[in-house]
Parts: C-alpha cells; structure tokens; sequence
C-alpha cells in the first residue's frame, strides 16, 4: 500500500482539512452543521445497537450478541462496498492523473480499497462498540474478551468488503465491453443487489422454522446454524463467547488472504478496465435538424434527467427505490397483496385490511428513500459556473430541480399505489386518496430533499459518491425521513383499527401537503439567499 | 451612465481572506464596439476580475456595470444580455453538444428557427456539427471550447466576456473565432477578453488593460499603450517600472 496517496486521498476529502484551512466563515458554519447531522446519526445508530444488546440480555440470550453484531457489521460493510466500488475503485475523475504519476497498480487499488474501509470503519465501530457495552453488561465477560471484541471488530467487515469489491470489479469488467456500459452497470449492479437480498431472505427462511422456539430452547443451536451460513461470525462468536483463539487466527488470516487474492486479480487488469471505462465512443455522424424548444425549468428538468442517465453510481443510487416499488407492484399482480403480506411477515396474522390504511407509507419507504434534489444541488460541482453565469434564477434552478424529481418518482409511486391498492381490493375512493396521499408523499420528499441539498451543498467534491452516498445533504434527508416513514407505518396500521380508513388517508393528506408547502417556502427562501 | 458603455468596472477589489487583494482598485471601461484586451502575468488579477463581472464571485468592494445594471444589484439583467467563456470550460459531460446548445437556447429563449440557424452557423464555422450528437464526455479540451464558444454566440450577447479563449483551440478554430469577434464588434458587442498571446491581442484588440498583482498598472487605446513600439515591448516595459 502506498501511504501517500492514502493520506492524500483522506486529506483532499477530508472535511476536517477544509474546515480548518479555509478561510469562508459560511463553509465553515456548513461543515459545522454538517458534523451536528452526523453526531445525531451515530448517537441514533450507538443507541439503537446498545439497546438491542440490552433486550438480548434481558431475555437471557446476551451470548448471541457478538453472532447479532458480525452478521450485522457485515451486512453494513457488503451493502456500502457495492454501490461505491465503481466510483471509488473504478472510473474515478483522478484516474489519469494517479496513473500518470509513480504508482503501481496494485498499490493504487489497495490505497483505494483501504480509503473505502476506513472511510466506514466509524460505521463498523459506533454498532461494535455500544454492542460491546451491551454485552459487558450481562455476560460473564473477560478482558481477553474485550480486546478481542475490539481487535476482531477491525477484521470482521473486510471479507464482506472484499467480496464486494470482487462483485464490483465482475460487474465493471462485463460492462466495459458495452458502448451503454453506464446502463449495463445499473443493471448488473442492481441484479447483484438483489441476488444479495434473495439470499439474505433465504437465510431467513431458514432460520424462520421454530427460530423463536428454538432460540429460547437452546441458543448454541441458534448460533451454531448461523455459524454454519456465515462462517467469520461464527469464528467472531466462538472468539468472544469462548475465547477461541483458533477461530479469530482464522478470521484474520481468512480475510487477510482473501483480501491478498482479490487486489492480486483486480490489480492485473486494473488498467484495463479502466481505460475502456474512461473511453467514450463516438458515432461523428450528426445531422443539423428543427431543435425542440422547451421552457426554462424544463430544460433544467430535462439537464437533470440526463444527468442521472450519465452516471451509473448516482442512476444505482437515485433509482433503487423505484426500481423497488416498480418490483412491489408488479409483484402485486403475481402473488396479489395477501401473498406480499405473507411474504413479509413471514405468516404472521396480519391481514390485508389491517395493512392497507399504511399502503402509501409502504411504497413511500421505498421511493422516499432517495431524492435527487438531495444531492443535485451539489451535483453541480464544476460546472456551477454554467449556471451561476447564465440567467437563471436560482428559484427557477431549483424549480426544475424538483420538477425532476416529481418526474421520477410520480410514476412508481402511483404505479405500486394501485397495483396494491386494486389487488388489496380496495374500493375506488381509497385507492384515488392513496394515490393522492402518495404524490403529496412525493412533493414532501422532493422538497425536504431539496431544502437538505441547497442547505448542505457542497460543490468541491473530487468524487461524485462523495455527494451522492455520503454528502451531508444526504444523511440529513435520508435518516429522519425513513425513522418517520416506518413509525408512520406502524401508526398507519394502528390508527386503522380503531379510526375510520379514509379520514385517516385525508388528514394525512392534508399534513403532508402542508409539509410539502413549508418545505417548498423555505427552498424558495433559501435561494433568495 | 452613457449609453455606449457596455462593461464599466469600478475601483472593484477582491480578497480571499488573505492580507494580499488578489484585485485592488480595479477600474475600467468597456464600451459597445470594444475588442478590450486584459493582460497581465499568471495571478495578476484576470480571471477573479472576469469572474466577478460575469456574477460568478461575489464581491463587496466596488460596483460593476453591464449595461448600465449592476451586477451587485440587477445580476438577472446583466446576464440577459452577456455570454462568458471561461479558460477551461466544464460543461455538462453527459449531454450531447447539441443537447448542451438547446439547454442555453431554451434558457435565453431562442426559437427553433432561430437556433437552428445559429447552431447551424457556427458548428459549420468550427466545423464540429459531426459531433453535435455525441456526449461531451468524447470530446477533446478543444471541441469543449469550440462549443462553449458557441454557446456563448449563439444568444448574440451585447457582451461578450472570455478567459484566455485561444488555449486549446487549432489554428484554424483560433482564426475563425478572430473573425467573429470582429464581425460581432462590427455589429455592436462589446468584447472583453484576458490573454496571454501578445502578438494576437494587439492585432485583434483596439483596446488593452495591464494588470499586475491585482492593480491596472495601464491601460487605453492600443496607439496611447505601445506608442509606436510592440505591445510585447509596451508590456515589459511597463511591468519592470512597477
């Protein structure tokens, strides 16, 4: 590995570094405001992980705890390593100028792949850590035991992180033999996300037998079936729970050699890759013609959606949630709504009544969970001169911003709203109130999006994922808004047996419209400012 | 303010937060027909002074006029009626050039026929109309430049402000845009430009400010500058007395 470019990559998107050399007292507040946004989401995650350590411990199972926390630090770390392997690791903006300079392949990719990981690693430890406390608490612990917890915390999301990255480099590998390879990456990347989750239900299934029986009877049994489909946890569990040394020798010396095979593989034909991800194909046969004429926040709109078509790593982003809900609907009409009910929850009693005043929240998780007016504002990066020089009025700017994102997420919304709706068998005035509940879901989305993205801009960015996965903007849109989602979800669910449906459906019409309205006003305030 | 003056520049200064100004004082003329050339060394002070005039940076510190608006002030105004190049265009990577042409179009809002007949023009004239329909992500440094320059004509500015314009384009590329310019200032635009080249600035400009660590050190017609000498001469000369 190569420290100086190591250290030159943590320090040029460093936010700590901007903060402390530049000299805009309006930067400055920013990345303050920045930091608050992500102490609150840390204290969110630590609070959630310790209190969930609590309940184990409460009910006499703290030994699954250490099982709980691999399974999820691997999680976290497979699910964050594919959607920014292509970006980070492959067609990055500095590609030509790391490559023109005195560095190997190999140490390039490592110098990348060790960025990715340290970069989440206070993801990794804010769940480690308060899981830690957790168990200190209730189990019969050892100082061996903590310090392994500690040193094993480090090792246990890189086998995930490499596979994921082995994934990443499959996917840009296939798809730099494509002229639409931005298209063909989408797609690829979507279909291994969703053979992760199809697998990750799998491993449900197979524990959903007696689980809660089971678990009760005897957790040995319990942690040693999840062993067996993940094998560093076991490794992980058998060290803290046992003090098995042999078992975290293992996890160290499997993902230290794992990770050795990986770069060797990626590193031969890193160059490659890349530079037939970086060349562009040009047909030079273009025929002057009557141009089609549109309005101002049109032609931003339309800015927008080519923006998002231009770049597989924000079109993967952006459009998970409606590919989701798209997936939702459709499925709607093969297994019908009790089936997706049943599906879900596993055949608990849940009926299809019961669930259907929360239909709009349900969809609205999935498409709420991303909007492109969180992060294009900042999107803007260098080509922010185009419009700070031309005349347009940031209102109108932002304007088109948003009419974008409506564009995008209208469709899905309305689409899944009444394939559930109509395979829920829901009477006609429900399902037009849920349908407009969901596109007063889509304005707020949009415009709380946009309030984030104009409020966190941040235009110095070297890597678009810096924006588009990790941005301020984002977090600050996204954590709140799907913590509100699902408590409304339950609520939803709740309120409806004891309150009428369709009044339910109307005043949260009303309240998200209003929300809508205060979120449009402040965007438009901020961009007097 | 007199109606022929198209750029007035008015004792601007600009700091970044430094002791130093990166301009200080800055004060100048542009009037409708100018070829005004901007001169000075690299950091002198060129490009901050075009990019406030342009309302790219803001500025507290002096007043600058486009058309008798201030840019402070009435920036929707200024930016109706100028076009900026700047000296290495980022443009929109992901659109196509013809895409990029219809999203300036649409924004000062050309007519089809219009456009069409604009575009047409100067794609020809930059010989780039092959290429409209490919993604500016294929283009090379000088095809951007080629079509950032025709953006900025194809509105038909009053104004037309651009940084160091020659880097990067081919000879010919570079004598075409030379003929616009004077055609454009022929037909009333004024025309603000910083540059390097010495030898083009003195026979395209009628006009030449020299800027040295953010002061004007001179500035006028190109006959009170040079006074008989070249302007490459003009320009050593007046530098090493400051």
């Amino acid at each position: 590995m190569n420290n100086i470019l190591l250290k030159n990559m943590l320090l040029s998107t460093s936010q700590l570094n901007i903060f402390r050399t530049t000299k805009d007292e309006k930067k400055k507040r920013k990345i303050e405001g920045a930091w608050v946004g992500m102490t609150v989401i840390y204290l969110m995650i630590i609070v959630y992980s310790f209190l969930s350590c609590i309940g184990f411990g409460g009910i006499g199972l703290i030994d699954i705890a250490p099982m709980i926390c691999a399974m999820t630090i691997s999680g976290l770390a497979f699910i964050f390593t594919i959607f920014r392997t292509n970006g980070y690791l492959f067609n990055f903006k500095e590609y030509d100028m790391i490559m023109s300079l005195p560095f190997g392949e190999m140490e390039v990719v490592v110098s990348r792949f060790v960025y990715m990981y340290i970069k989440c690693l206070p993801w990794y430890l804010s769940v480690s850590l308060s899981m830690l406390v957790g168990y200190i608490i209730y189990a019969e612990f050892s100082l061996i035991s903590i310090v392994m917890w500690i040193v094993l915390t480090i090792f246990v999301p890189l086998i995930p992180m490499v596979v994921a990255t082995f994934l990443g480099f499959c996917v840009a590998k296939i798809s730099s033999g494509f002229k639409k390879r931005n298209i063909i990456t989408t797609v690829l990347t979507f279909v291994v996300v969703a053979g992760s989750f199809g697998l990750n239900y799998a491993i449900n299934k197979l524990f959903s037998d007696g689980m809660v029986r089971q678990t009760l009877e005897n957790i040995y049994a319990v942690n040693e079936k999840m062993g067996q489909v993940y094998i560093p946890a076991k490794w992980f569990a058998d060290a803290i729970n046992n003090g098995n040394i042999v078992g975290a020798l293992l996890l160290i010396g499997s993902s230290s050699a794992l990770f050795v095979i990986v770069v060797y593989v990626i590193g031969k034909s890193y160059r490659k890759i890349n530079s037939m991800l970086k060349s562009h194909a040009a047909s030079g046969n273009y025929k002057m013609s009557r141009q089609k004429t549109r309005s101002v926040v049109q032609s931003i709109a339309y800015k927008e959606f080519r923006r998002l078509l231009g770049s597989s790593n924000y079109l993967v982003n952006a459009t998970v949630g409606e590919l989701l809900s798209l997936a939702l609907g459709i499925a709607a009409w093969v297994i019908g709504f009790d089936g997706i009910i049943k599906f879900i929850t596993n055949g608990a009693p849940v009926t299809t009544q019961m669930v259907a005043p929360s239909i709009p929240f349900i969809v609205y998780f999935l498409i709420g969970m991303v909007a492109t007016t969180a992060c294009s504002p900042s999107l803007e990066g260098k080509n922010y001169w185009i419009v700070q020089s031309l005349p347009i009025d940031k209102k109108v700017l932002y304007k088109g911003k948003m009419l974008f994102n409506m564009y995008l997420t209208v469709p899905f919304m309305t689409f899944a709203i009444l394939s559930l709706c109509i395979t829920g068998h829901m009477n006609v005035l429900n399902t037009v109130l849920d349908v407009i509940l969901g596109i007063a879901l889509c304005a707020f989305s949009t415009t709380w999006g946009c309030v984030c993205g104009v409020k966190h801009m941040r235009l110095d960015w070297e890597n678009e994922i810096e924006v588009i996965k990790q941005g301020a903007a984002v977090m600050v849109y996204l954590f709140p808004n799907m913590i509100v989602t699902m408590i409304l979800v339950v609520v939803m669910v709740l309120l409806g047996l004891v309150v009428n449906h369709l009044l339910i459906t109307v005043v949260c019409i009303l309240v998200v419209t209003l929300l809508a309205v205060l979120c449009y006003w402040r965007v438009m305030k901020l961009a007097e400012e | 303010m007199e109606q022929n003056k198209v750029l007035e520049i008015r004792h601007f200064s600009k700091s970044y937060g430094g002791a130093v100004k990166a301009c200080d004082d800055v004060s100048l003329c542009v009037e409708s027909g100018d070829i005004y050339g901007f001169i000075g060394h690299n950091g002198a002070g060129k490009s901050t002074t075009i990019r406030a005039a342009v309302g790219v940076l803001d500025f507290t510190e002096g007043d600058i006029y486009i058309n008798g608006h201030s840019v402070k002030d009435e920036p929707m105004d200024c930016k109706r009626v100028t076009a900026y190049i700047p000296d290495n265009p980022d443009l929109y990577e992901n659109l196509t050039g013809i895409q990029y042409l219809n999203f300036i179009a649409d924004v000062f809002g050309i007519g089809a026929g219009d456009r069409e007949a604009r575009v047409k023009k100067y794609a020809e004239a930059f010989e780039i109309t092959d290429a409209l329909g490919d993604a500016i992500n294929s283009y090379s440094h000088g095809m951007k430049q080629k079509l950032a320059i025709i953006s900025a004509l194809i509105h038909e500015p009053k104004l037309l402000v651009l940084d160091e314009p020659f880097v990067g384009l081919d000879p010919k590329a570079t004598f075409t845009l030379k003929e616009i310019m004077h055609e454009m200032c022929e037909n009333g635009t004024a025309i603000f430009f910083s540059t390097h080249v010495l030898d083009v600035a003195e026979k395209l400009c009628n006009k030449v400010a020299i800027i040295q660590k953010g002061h004007i050190i001179a500035a006028g017609t190109m006959e009170e500058l040079t006074e008989g000498h070249s302007l490459e001469e003009a320009f050593l000369e007046v530098v090493s007395h400051e």
